[in-house]
């Protein structure tokens, strides 16, 4: 079974370029630094309130680490297959039907993440004018990660897609992926 | 296109694609991004939604509670709890099954996850239970049961995602939940003992024993003395206490209990990073999902629907609530759900009267049962895959555990009282008391 704890996660290898292998260790990295960073400043928060002389900028420094981290682990398990999934039916899947609904569920991801590339860097930009207090730093700070994690998601379905068309989106990982009595069966 | 018909696209299409193998989040966006183009509102302030859907520092809490159920999972010095729950219930029949229950109940009050009390279970007490003749679809069904009460014994992830979205106090949440998340216990216990597997019968722990192992399991059972206390002293809020949990066992219990682990912090913390985004990648879609049933006027139409059958009575429609509730969660993850459904919810509390409170309790509780059915009983799949036993074979052996949930929501249904006497008690202002204009005592709503 695969270290999903890895920096670079080998299960559905197949589906990456080496390329963008240093991206995905970038990613897992600053998700680190953000949970460690949102750690420090909440920490850094309570001590200095309790000294009696609050930072009243940590929190607003606490919650652009919190939502970078969002986006960017969004980005980062886009590429690592790690999302939540209602259902895992394709792994069962094998040849033409399986790989015309992975490339179906990757052209939804696909235009779910340009709309977050168009109508976030729009919304970025719109905030420019609008400044959070006490700081008056733009909101554009925090909101920008929107279209910049867009642009991640988007580069990566793009890579799973032509990967998967070339190589098909099967693998051997799949049967760790699924419950024991699917592997059973298959072992069968 | 009506409201009740955009509101159906935009469910069929979320569990179309999610169904398909479309990433949960995404899946929500896309419905959400679809029924968009049927109303006035513009997809830019949509995809704002989603950004505002999680810039809540109550939310902040769901971190931090992962971090810790992470760092304790990962740094491995929970088997002193393991080792105490031995000396406590070991000798009782079927002892590794009790085991794993009262285990759980420790855990479920460091951590707020029920799969990393899963990851723990499988790889510490499940192999000792299969080297004991234990049926392993047995082991698993149990597994993923005694797990649910991560979501139920404070600190718990599901009441701060309700507090945060149904402005209810998550103070209060995580008190009201230990009613429920103990009588869970309880029934795990008493089911374990008069029909479970008998295991190998050991002789009951001396004191010394008892005395020795509660000496090693302290520093880790300090962490829910350190988040409940912290939150009912005031000195903290639940975000704090997590983040207090999350630095009491980075500087003190790892140090101490096992050094070697030091090294392996980064990797912790990139892991936890990446964890924690994939609920709140949910969150926000689910709370762009939940603007939208709210704006097509769903609450309403549903909050209809239920009183047609209800009327005003609260516990006719919590039990309906309770319904769909069950059928929801056995397609949804519980956390979605909640953000999905807030709308109705909060309509329905309002029609039925209901204390908040009590209708945040029985909602994650009926939603922590969705954690061990199928087709998404994510517990019960990652106990079986982990304890090496087919989904089936575990899910046939959960069907008398199911008993123990039934009787546990009814319970929160009927006997508010209980369910509230405990934040009644700690945190009265979290039930809707106010403090006597006299200065002495509250007054409570009845």
């Amino acid at each position: 079974m695969a270290d999903f704890r890895a920096l670079i996660l080998q299960r559905h290898r197949h589906l990456k370029w080496k390329a963008f292998d240093w991206l995905e260790a970038v990613l897992m990295v600053l998700s680190g630094v953000c949970i460690f960073m949102f750690t420090l400043t909440v920490f850094c928060d309570v001590v200095t309130r309790t000294l009696g002389a609050p930072w009243l900028w940590l929190q607003q420094v606490t919650t652009a680490f919190f939502a970078w981290g969002v986006f960017i682990g969004m980005a980062a398990a886009t590429r690592r297959n790690d999302h939540f999934y209602l259902t895992e039916i394709t792994k069962r899947m094998t040849g033409a039907p399986r790989s015309a609904i992975e490339i179906a569920n990757r052209v939804v991801v696909l235009i779910v993440s340009v709309l977050l590339i168009w109508f976030g860097w729009k919304n970025a930009l719109l905030d420019l004018g609008s400044y959070r207090m006490p700081s008056l730093l733009p909101l554009t700070v925090y909101t920008a990660i929107v279209p910049a994690a867009g642009v991640l998601i988007l580069l990566f379905t793009i890579e799973q897609l032509v990967n998967g068309w070339r190589h098909g989106f099967e693998g051997p990982e799949d049967r760790d992926d699924l419950p024991q009595f699917v592997v059973e069966e298959i072992a069968k | 296109m009506s409201a009740g018909g955009i509101l159906i696209l935009m469910g069929i299409l979320f569990l179309g694609f999610g169904y398909m193998g479309v990433p949960v989040s995404f899946a929500l966006m896309a419905g959400v991004f679809v029924a968009t183009a049927f109303t006035p509102v513009s997809l830019q302030s949509m995809v704002g939604q989603l950004f505002h859907g999680i810039d809540s520092e109550t939310l902040l809490a769901v971190p931090f509670f992962l971090l810790v159920g992470e760092l304790m999972a990962s740094s491995d010095v929970v088997h002193r709890m393991i080792r105490l729950s031995q000396t406590l219930v070991g000798h009782l029949r079927g002892g590794l099954a009790q085991v794993v229950t009262l285990f759980s109940m420790f855990f479920a009050g460091i951590s707020g996850s029920s799969v990393a009390d899963v990851a723990v279970l499988t790889r510490t007490v499940a192999p000792e239970m299969d080297k004991e003749g234990y049926d392993r679809a047995f082991t698993a069904a149990l597994i993923a049961c005694a797990s649910t009460m991560a979501n139920l014994i404070p600190p718990s992830i599901m009441a701060v995602v309700y507090g945060a979205t149904g402005n209810v106090s998550i103070g209060g949440l995580f008190l009201a939940g230990v009613v429920p998340g103990v009588l869970i216990g309880i029934g795990l216990m008493v089911y374990s003992y008069f029909w479970g597997p008998v295991g190998v019968m050991k002789p009951r722990a001396k004191f010394i024993d008892v005395a020795v192992a509660a000496r090693g399991a302290a520093l880790p059972l300090i962490i829910p003395v350190i988040i409940m206390g912290g939150i009912l002293t005031g000195w903290f809020t639940p975000t704090e206490a997590g983040m207090i949990a999350a630095v009491y066992i980075l500087i003190v219990l790892i140090p101490v209990l096992r050094p070697t682990h030091v090294k392996e912090l980064p990797r912790d913390f990139m892991y936890a990073g990446l964890l924690y985004s994939l609920p709140l990648a949910a969150v926000a879609g689910a709370s762009a999902f939940g603007w939208m049933v709210a704006y097509l006027r769903g609450p309403d139409i549903v909050a209809d629907y239920i009183t047609s059958f209800a009327g005003t009575d609260g516990r006719i429609i919590m039990l309906l609530l309770v319904a769909l509730f069950v059928i929801v969660g056995d397609f949804i993850d519980a956390v979605p759900a909640i953000i999905i459904f807030m709308p109705i919810i909060l309509k329905l509390t309002e029609v039925g009267h209901i204390n908040p409170l009590h209708m945040g309790v029985v909602i994650i509780t009926t939603l922590v049962f969705g954690l061990i059915t199928p087709p998404y009983g994510l517990s019960l799949l990652v106990a079986s895959k982990y304890v090496g036993v087919g989904f089936g074979k575990a899910l046939v052996r959960s069907f008398p555990l199911y008993i123990v949930f039934f009787l546990t929501i009814g319970f929160c249904v009927f006997f508010p009282d209980v369910v509230l006497w405990l934040p009644k008690m700690l945190l009265p202002e979290s039930v809707g008391c106010f403090k006597s204009p006299t200065g002495v005592g509250y007054i409570c709503p009845p």
